[in-house]
């Protein structure tokens, strides 16, 4: 089932997002979990559209980590994954047949809603970032989060 | 088609899709053609703790779960129960959030096919929506019920047809025959104990002669006013339906059956 078409997915991503105050601070007082430490934070852009900004570093493995952008849905229901960039591991495009081992970006797609598998499972390679921190500062730049507050600082 | 052609062509595509790489001391992380419905693979290292070798996630699959569910939604209930299914049946402990299984005998291939069977189990619990999960806790009541109590003695979601012809003050089940009828509720959330809270008082307007019994999918989740305006006016609580609860409530049946 299609719940996102490619140009809604894109326009969410376009779309103007407040940039989480706070954000360094709330970092550093990630909650631990079960084998990894995690941050959710939900806010509201100014359109409207309700937002999740999930976070995941594994206790184990520096490089397995996950920043992920997900909307949402007004009609309820599970949240969407936007876009995810993930740490080093193997990934495979199911419909494109194509592998990697490699930092990468899921990005949502409508081709793979349509076949039933997980939203977000298109991914390609990425060598913008490198640790958690700079994903975040990755997606941060590519969603197009705005700083509300003039006086608010550099993130980190 | 010819079958040992087709054999060789399962050997070797098999055996190709299974490799390791060193990356680190004593440890290999092991690619694999397995995995997630999101196509990243399973994340699968091989390495040496004390002497002995043990197959490990390095805590990837309850972090990967964790981009759907909350922790609380597959540490408690259905969920947990398939979890901790899935790690007994292929000896997979849980390290603090690291799933490893010990490698015994130098059975490497062996390990390896048990520990993917354990974590692909564990993450068909992605599949179970909160609405599935629902229907299973009520599935399983069912089934409890209808092992315990015989056909003609039970009628689920009942509603007394002449005062209540709307069915406003539903029941889950109604055991009958007996000198005053069994109401059992089969509780998930808050809005379900409130709403046989109501139906309760309901009963005791109409002046209905009954027992009445609630089983929880877990009660420790319901608020706790709420839980204390139910207590008052329900009979008897079951807190779950798990473990050795299932047979005290059955043998909690057969005494009012019987």
């Amino acid at each position: 089932m299609i719940k996102y078409t490619d140009d809604e997915i894109a326009q969410r991503l376009r779309e103007a997002k407040p940039l989480p105050p706070d954000l360094a601070k709330r970092l550093q007082k990630m909650r631990s979990k079960r084998g990894h430490w995690e941050l959710n934070l939900d806010f509201t852009a100014p359109s409207g559209h309700r937002y999740r900004l999930i976070i995941r570093q594994n206790k184990f493995n520096h490089l397995d980590f996950s920043v992920i952008l997900a909307l949402y849905p007004h009609a309820g229901g599970q949240i969407f994954r936007l876009r995810r960039y993930n740490g080093k591991h193997p990934h495979r495009n199911i419909l494109e047949k194509t592998n990697f081992y490699d930092y990468h970006i899921h990005t949502a797609t409508e081709k793979y809603q349509a076949q039933g598998a997980a939203e977000d499972a298109y991914a390609e390679p990425s060598s913008d970032f490198y640790d958690l921190h700079s994903a975040l500062q990755s997606l941060l730049a590519d969603c197009n989060f705005q700083s509300l507050d003039a006086q608010q600082p550099g993130l980190f | 088609m010819q079958p040992d052609l087709v054999e060789q062509d399962f050997r070797q595509k098999v055996c190709a899709a299974v490799s390791l790489t060193q990356e680190g001391l004593n440890r290999f992380r092991v690619f694999n053609p397995f995995l997630f419905d999101d196509g990243d693979q399973l994340c699968i290292f091989l390495k040496k703790e004390d002497h002995s070798w043990v197959i490990s996630d390095e805590g990837h699959t309850y972090m990967h779960l964790s981009y759907q569910l909350d922790e609380k939604d597959y540490q408690q209930g259905t969920r947990v129960k398939i979890i901790e299914n899935a790690l007994s049946l292929f000896s997979v402990k849980d390290r603090e959030g690291e799933l490893i299984l010990p490698v015994e005998d130098n059975q490497f291939g062996d390990s390896l096919f048990s520990f993917v069977q354990a974590l692909l189990k564990i993450m068909d619990i992605t599949f179970l929506t909160r609405e599935r999960v629902r229907s299973t806790f009520y599935e399983d009541f069912q089934g409890l019920v209808s092992e315990t109590v015989p056909e003609d003695r039970r009628t689920f979601r009942w509603h007394d047809p002449q005062r209540d012809p709307h069915a406003l003050y539903p029941v889950d089940c109604r055991i009958n025959e007996s000198p005053s009828p069994l109401f059992i509720f089969a509780v998930q959330n808050d809005e379900q104990v409130r709403d046989a809270t109501i139906t309760l008082h309901q009963f005791e307007r109409w002046n209905l002669a009954y027992r009445s019994l609630a089983i929880f999918e877990d009660q420790e989740s319901i608020n706790r006013k709420v839980l204390a305006r139910f207590t008052d006016i329900a009979e008897k609580q079951f807190s779950s339906l798990l473990g050795e609860n299932r047979s005290r409530i059955s043998t909690y049946l057969q005494k009012i059956v019987n």
